[in-house]
């Protein structure tokens, strides 16, 4: 079934239709809910599902999904993530052991795991998604200086961390 | 850059979203002292497996198979004509929805050769909360077709 037509059948209220939306959008969500809530990211992931579907009749044109869905998925992941920052001490964000991931995937969650999440958030839709300044200001609903700014802050602990 | 954490949905967590959006359906989690593998493979074969822990339905039957699309027809005791469902079936993920009653099981391994089990069952309508008072009434029946299963799964077999 193509993915407009999915749509409108879960629109419709057809449980296949909707369990098969979820998994046709679950690489999307899960690369934005992964790289922006971490350890929450599969929590960050359900949730934003529960949104996407009970909210799925709100959307007119379904070829405004996958916009419509990432605004969702940023949302939700950054609320869990900020709850997350607020439990928990920096310095002790800094030594959780990473995921269970060797190699670059564990420094790249080290890394990841020392910057806000304000910051991982636009680190995501500006290098892991490609959109400009000012689309990812308008995502977030802030400044483009401000984006400039926690991108500047966020490349820098990357820099900081792998170039000599 | 490459590799990023990327957040996965397993079955379970598929199963909580629907669960969280249609109000007519009550979920029950639990963990199987079972290998995932023997549950699923007693559970995928519903012919077998539903007659035996749902005492609600007489008998079950596969219509129609097209890879993971079937179609069923269950007999209830109480109904003089068989119920069709349409079914989505793989690994760790069955969905049954018929026009008036929707039932979905999940499982996912676990260490220790045990198996995290999610079961649904209820009505297949959504944005009614005035349905919400069925929940507590279906997880009375999901938790009964639980039990029916572990029973039908019986006692770990020596060496496993």
């Amino acid at each position: 079934m193509e993915l407009q037509e999915l749509v409108r059948a879960a629109q419709r209220g057809d449980p296949l239709a909707m369990a098969a939306l979820l998994r046709a959008l679950a690489p999307y969500v899960g690369r934005i809910c992964g790289a922006i809530a971490l350890a929450d990211g599969d929590d960050a992931m359900q949730e934003t599902m529960v949104q996407v579907l009970r909210h799925l009749r709100s959307l007119r044109e379904p070829a405004a999904l996958q916009g419509w869905v990432r605004r969702i998925a940023v949302r939700e992941a950054l609320k869990l993530a900020r709850a997350r920052t607020r439990q928990v001490p920096v310095e002790q964000v800094a030594e959780q052991a990473a995921d269970d991931q060797p190699g670059l995937r564990l420094e790249l969650v080290d890394t990841l795991r020392q910057l806000s999440p304000d910051q991982r958030a636009v680190l995501v839709l500006r290098d892991l998604e490609g959109f400009t300044e000012a689309e990812t200001a308008g995502l977030l609903s802030i400044e483009v200086g401000t984006v400039k700014s926690r991108l500047h802050r966020a490349r820098r602990a990357f820099r900081d961390r792998w170039q000599p | 850059m490459t590799d990023w954490p990327t957040a996965q949905l397993d079955p379970i967590r598929q199963l909580r979203v629907l669960a969280g959006v249609l109000p007519g359906v009550g979920l029950v989690e639990r963990v199987l002292d079972s290998p995932y593998e023997r549950v699923w493979s007693f559970l995928a074969d519903l012919e077998r497996s539903v007659p035996a822990f749902d005492p609600m339905v007489r008998s079950l039957r596969v219509l129609a198979r097209d890879g993971e699309q079937l179609t069923v027809a269950t007999q209830m005791p109480h109904l003089p004509f068989p119920l069709r469902f349409q079914v989505e079936l793989r690994d760790g993920w069955c969905l049954m929805r018929s026009r008036p009653y929707l039932v979905g099981m999940a499982a996912v391994p676990l260490p220790g050769d045990r198996t995290h089990y999610a079961h649904l069952e209820g009505l297949p309508v959504r944005g009614l909360p005035v349905l919400r008072p069925l929940r507590p009434l279906f997880r009375r029946v999901v938790t009964g077709d639980i039990n029916g299963i572990s029973r039908a799964l019986g006692p770990r077999p020596p060496g496993q």
